[in-house]
C-alpha cells in the first residue's frame, strides 16, 4: 500500500534544487560533522525522514493512500501478517497467528492473536478484522488492491472467515500483508473515505502524540502486546523537501531516511562509514519497452538484436551512480529470488555482442530504413534521460537509430499507458514474490488496443502460454506450483524477450547507528530498509536496540 | 464615484474572466489525473476501484460545460473541492494552513523591501553625481541576477558554511506551534534568511526604478521654484520631489502585494517553507485540479484587490483623477 509512495518522491522538481543544493554542500563540504551521540539515560528519539513533503495534513486514516501520513500503517496500525518482499516466500504471524484457505482459494480462515489491545483500552477482536474487509467491499474507491470481496463472518471472537468471488492466493499479501486493520467501534462511526482520523486509536508499537504540520510525533505503546518492545520511546518525523533532506543528512539531523541522494558518500557517509549506513535492496524492475504493435518490434530477432546491444553494466554505472544492480535475464529480483529462476537460465547474465546482434538484425529480414524511433523518457528522471542516451549510442552501433526525447511526467504517463510510444523505460513495482513484477509486464488482460489506457503490460505482449503461467500461478497457494508458473515466465523473459530488463529499482534507506542498531542490511535482510515501506518501517523500528548493546 | 463604479464593472468582468481561465488551464495540460493516479499507484488497481475513485475525487467524464457549471456553482459556495494529492483534505483547509506563512514571509520582506528601496531611490537621485552613482552597477547587477541563485548563495555561506541560520522550514523542530516567546522566535529566526533574500533581489527594482522617476521630477518646474524659494534641500527632496515621484511606484507596490500570495514559489523551493507556493508546486506535480484551481483563484483574487487597492490609492493620492471623474 505504500510502494507507490516512491513513485510519488521521485516527481519531477525533486532532482533540479536538490542537484543544486546538492552541488554547493559538496563544494562547502567543511568535512567537521556536529557532535551526536546517545545522550546517557533516556533512550533518544528517532530523527525519520520517510518521504518529501513541505508540510503534512492532518491525516492518519490507513484506508487513504495519498493523503495519510508515513506511520500510520505498520507503527498505528497493524496488518495481520508480516511478509518480507526481500525473502520470497517469508512470512511472520502478526494480528493474524494463522490462515487457512478453503473453497478453491475461494475462502481464507484467519485464527487471530489473542490479548491484543486497542491503544484506548477495548480489545481487539474478529469483529475489526471483519469490519475492516466490509468497509474495502463497501467503498470500492478504497479496494485499490482490487481484492474481489464477497463478505465476511466473524465465526469466534478470535476466528474470522474471508470470502472472495474468485480464486485469491494470489492476493494473499494485499489481504494479510498490507491491510491494516482498524478499529471497528471507531470507524464505524466515520465516513472512512473522507475522515481524517486526527486522534488514531491503533494496536501498533506506537501512539501519535503530537500533530503540527511541521512535524509530527509519536510515542511507544506502553501496552504494545510484544512484551519489551519497542525500546525506540519516541519517533519524531519533521517535513523536509527534496533539498531541505540533502542537508539534513549532510547536518547529522536525521538518524533515519528514504531518500535519493546524488554522491551518497562525499555528502552523506562524509568520513563516517562506521555510522552512516546505506542499503538500496530491490524494490522493482526498471526495463526497456518496445511497443509490440510496432512491425518492426514484433519480430523477435530485432528484441534480442537490442538486447544484445545495450550495455547495461555501462548504464548501471553511469546512469545509476552504481547504486543498484543490473537485472537477472528473467526479471526475477535478486538476491533473493534463487527459487523463482528458471532453472535451465539460472546463470543467465547480460553481456554485449554486436557482432551477434547484426547478425540478428539481418536474419530478421527487418530494412534498415524501418529501423528508426523514438525513445520516450520523462524528463524530471534524470537517470533514465542518462540511461536513454547511452542506449541510443549502444544502438548506433548495430544500425539502429534512436531518437531521445524527454517530456513531462504527465504526457509520458500518457503515452506509455495508450501505447502511443516506439520505446521507452519504465520500473514496475516488485511484490512479495516476483510473479507480480511478471505479471504487471506481461499479463495479456493488459493488453489493451492501442489508444485505450493500460495499467501493465505496456509493452501489448500477447502470448497463450504467458497467460496461462499466469493462471497457473493465481490458482493455487501450493509454493512449488506457484514457483514453477514464475520460473515459466522467467523463461518466456529470457528466450522471448517481450521486455528488456535493464536494472533493478532500488529502495532508498540510509540509517545510522551511533544511536540505535539492528538495522537491516545484506546479510539480514529481516524487511525493507526504507521508512516509507509499510508495514516493514514498523518491523524495523522493533529490532532496533540501543547502540553498544 | 462613476470612476469607482466603471472600475468596480471592470474588476468583476476580470474576475470571471480569470475564474474562467483559472477551469480552463489546468484541463488544457497533458494527460489526465486519472492516468497519473493509477501510474502512483503502480497498476495494481481494479477498474472498478479506478471509477469510485474518480468519483471520490470529483474528477467527472461530464462535459465541460457541464464541469464548469458545476464548477462555477460550487465557487458560488465557497467550495473549492478536495485535494487529490492530500486527499481528503479540503483544498480550503490547505490554503487557510499555508497561506499565513506565504503572507508572513513574503508580505514582510516586500513591505521591508518596498520602504527600503524607495528610501535609497530617493536619497541615490538626490545625490546623483556622488559616489552613491556606483551603487547603480550594482542594483543593475542585482536586477539582472536570476534570483534563485542569490538565494542558493546565501543558503550556501550563511547556512551550510557558517550555519548562522537554519535553511530550511518555518519553525524549529523543538517547538510545538503556539503564540509564546520559543515558537514566535523560531518562527523569525527560521524567516530570517529568506526575508534577506527577497529584499536583497527585489530591493534593487524599487531603488532604479525611484530613483529614475526622481531624477525626472528634479528637473520639474515647481521643484527649481522650491529650490529658488530657499526651502531646505530636505523639504524640497520628500515633499516636492519624492511625493510625486512616488506614484509610480505606488501602484507597483499595490502589484506586488497581489502577487504576495502567490508567493515566492523559488523562496519557498530553496527554504522549503510550507506556503503557498510549494503547495501549487506540488499540485502541479500531481496535476491535482482542485488544489492548482483553489490556489490560482486565490491569487488571482488577490491581485485583482490589490489593483483596486492601487486604484483608489490614486484617487487619493493625485487630486487629477478625481477631476476627471
Amino acid at each position: 500500500m505504500t510502494s507507490h509512495r516512491r513513485q510519488r518522491s521521485r516527481t519531477p522538481i525533486r532532482l533540479l534544487p536538490a542537484a543544486l543544493v546538492a552541488a554547493l554542500v559538496l563544494a562547502g563540504c567543511s568535512g567537521a560533522p556536529p557532535e551526536r551521540g546517545a545522550a546517557a539515560g533516556d533512550a533518544p528519539p528517532l530523527v525519520i525522514h520517510a518521504i518529501d513533503a513541505g508540510s503534512f495534513q492532518e491525516d492518519f486514516n490507513p484506508f487513504h493512500l495519498e493523503g495519510v501520513n508515513l506511520g500510520s500503517t505498520g507503527m498505528i496500525y497493524e496488518t495481520l501478517e508480516f511478509i518480507n518482499k526481500l525473502k520470497p516466500g517469508e512470512s511472520t504471524p502478526w494480528l493474524a497467528t494463522g490462515h487457512e484457505w478453503s473453497d478453491k482459494g475461494k475462502t481464507l480462515t484467519l485464527t487471530l492473536r489473542q490479548g491484543v489491545k486497542w491503544t484506548d483500552g477495548t480489545p481487539f477482536t474478529a469483529d475489526d478484522v471483519a469490519f475492516t474487509f466490509d468497509t474495502l467491499k463497501k467503498h470500492p474507491e478504497l479496494n485499490t488492491a482490487a481484492l474481489d470481496l464477497k463478505g465476511t463472518t466473524v465465526l469466534a471472537p478470535d476466528k474470522v472467515e474471508i470470502d472472495f468471488g474468485s480464486t485469491s492466493y494470489a492476493k494473499l499479501y494485499n489481504i494479510t500483508g498490507n491491510r491494516p486493520i482498524v478499529a471497528k467501534h471507531l470507524f464505524e462511526k466515520e465516513n472512512p473515505v473522507t475522515f481524517t482520523n486526527p486522534k488514531p486509536v491503533g494496536t501498533g508499537p506506537y501512539m501519535l502524540s503530537s500533530f503540527s504540520s511541521q512535524l509530527y510525533e509519536m510515542k511507544k505503546n506502553p501496552a504494545y502486546w510484544q512484551p519489551g518492545k519497542p525500546v525506540v520511546p519516541t519517533l519524531r518525523f519533521p517535513a523536509y523537501t527534496a533539498n531541505a533532506v540533502q542537508t539534513g543528512l549532510q547536518q547529522g539531523e536525521i538518524d533515519w531516511a528514504g531518500a535519493f541522494v546524488p554522491d551518497i558518500d562525499k555528502i552523506y557517509v562524509q568520513g563516517q562509514p562506521e555510522t552512516n549506513k546505506y542499503y538500496f535492496p530491490p524494490e522493482g524492475l526498471v526495463s526497456l519497452y518496445l511497443n509490440l504493435t510496432k512491425p518492426a518490434f514484433a519480430k523477435p530477432e530485432v528484441r534480442q538484436a537490442i538486447s544484445l546491444a545495450v550495455d547495461r553494466d555501462r548504464i548501471v554505472k553511469v546512469a545509476e551512480r552504481g547504486y543498484t544492480t543490473v537485472a537477472h535475464p528473467s526479471g526475477v529480483s535478486m538476491p533473493g529470488g534463487d527459487a523463482y529462476l528458471p532453472p535451465e537460465h539460472k546463470d543467465a547474465a547480460y553481456s554485449v555482442d554486436v557482432e551477434k546482434a547484426k547478425q540478428l538484425l539481418q536474419q530478421s529480414g527487418v530494412e534498415s530504413s524501418e529501423l528508426s524511433f523514438t525513445l520516450l523518457v520523462p524528463s524530471p528522471f534524470t537517470d533514465w534521460v542518462n540511461a536513454a542516451q547511452l542506449i541510443r549510442e549502444d544502438l548506433a552501433k548495430i544500425g539502429i537509430k534512436v531518437e531521445t526525447r524527454g517530456v513531462a511526467f504527465q504526457d509520458w504517463v500518457s503515452k506509455v499507458g495508450k501505447g502511443t510510444y516506439d520505446m521507452t523505460i519504465r520500473g514496475t513495482p516488485g511484490g512479495p514474490t516476483p510473479y507480480l513484477t511478471l505479471r504487471t509486464l506481461l499479463d495479456g488482460g493488459l493488453a489493451k488496443p492501442v489508444g485505450t489506457s493500460t495499467s501493465g503490460n505496456y509493452e501489448r505482449w500477447k502470448d497463450g502460454e504467458t497467460d496461462r503461467l499466469i493462471a497457473d500461478y493465481t490458482a493455487t497457494d501450493d509454493q512449488a506450483a506457484q514457483e514453477r508458473a514464475v520460473q515459466g515466465l522467467g523463461k518466456i523473459m529470457v528466450e522471448k524477450v517481450p521486455v528488456l530488463p535493464l536494472f533493478y529499482s532500488p529502495s532508498w534507506a540510509q540509517y545510522r547507528t551511533d544511536k540505535y542498531v539492528g538495522w537491516p542490511s545484506e546479510q539480514d535482510p529481516y524487511a525493507m530498509p526504507s521508512p516509507y515501506t509499510s508495514p516493514d518501517a514498523a518491523v524495523v523500528l522493533l529490532h532496533l536496540r540501543p547502540a553498544g548493546t | 464615484m462613476r470612476f469607482l463604479a466603471r472600475r468596480l464593472g471592470f474588476y468583476l468582468l476580470t474576475a470571471w474572466a480569470a475564474v474562467t481561465l483559472n477551469f480552463l488551464i489546468p484541463r488544457l495540460m497533458p494527460g489526465d489525473p486519472v492516468d497519473l493516479l493509477v501510474a502512483r499507484l503502480k497498476g495494481n488497481v481494479d477498474p472498478a476501484a479506478i471509477d469510485a475513485m474518480k468519483r471520490a475525487f470529483g474528477i467527472s467524464d461530464a462535459g465541460v460545460w457541464q464541469q464548469y457549471l458545476d464548477y462555477l456553482g460550487n465557487l458560488l459556495h465557497g467550495e473549492l473541492g478536495r485535494s487529490i494529492t492530500f486527499f481528503p483534505a479540503e483544498v480550503s483547509t490547505i490554503i487557510a494552513g499555508s497561506l499565513p506563512w506565504t503572507i508572513g514571509l513574503v508580505g514582510v520582506a516586500t513591505l521591508l523591501s518596498y520602504l527600503l528601496g524607495t528610501f535609497l531611490g530617493v536619497i541615490v537621485a538626490w545625490k546623483r553625481g556622488s559616489w552613491l552613482d556606483g551603487v547603480l552597477p550594482a542594483t543593475t547587477f542585482m536586477h539582472a541576477v536570476p534570483y534563485f541563485w542569490v538565494a542558493l548563495a546565501l543558503v550556501f555561506v550563511f547556512g551550510v558554511t557558517l550555519r548562522w541560520f537554519p535553511v530550511s522550514r518555518a519553525y524549529g523542530l523543538d517547538v510545538m506551534p503556539a503564540f509564546d516567546g520559543p515558537f514566535v522566535s523560531s518562527v523569525l529566526y527560521h524567516a530570517a534568511l529568506p526575508a534577506i533574500t527577497i529584499v536583497i533581489a527585489s530591493m534593487a527594482d524599487r531603488i532604479l526604478g525611484m530613483r529614475n522617476v526622481m531624477v525626472t521630477t528634479l528637473g520639474e518646474d515647481y521643484v527649481v521654484m522650491a529650490e529658488a524659494k530657499g526651502l531646505t534641500s530636505r523639504r524640497v527632496m520628500w515633499a516636492y520631489a519624492a511625493r510625486n515621484a512616488i506614484l509610480p511606484n505606488i501602484t507597483s507596490f499595490a502589484l506586488s502585494l497581489g502577487f504576495v500570495v502567490g508567493g515566492s514559489v523559488l523562496t519557498e523551493i530553496v527554504f522549503s517553507y510550507p506556503g503557498i507556493g510549494s503547495m501549487l508546486l506540488k499540485g502541479v506535480e500531481n496535476e491535482d485540479f482542485p488544489l492548482m484551481q483553489g490556489i490560482f483563484l486565490v491569487i488571482s483574487l488577490a491581485v485583482l484587490a490589490a489593483n483596486l487597492l492601487a486604484d483608489l490609492a490614486y484617487v487619493v493620492l493625485d487630486p487629477r483623477t478625481r477631476q476627471e471623474a
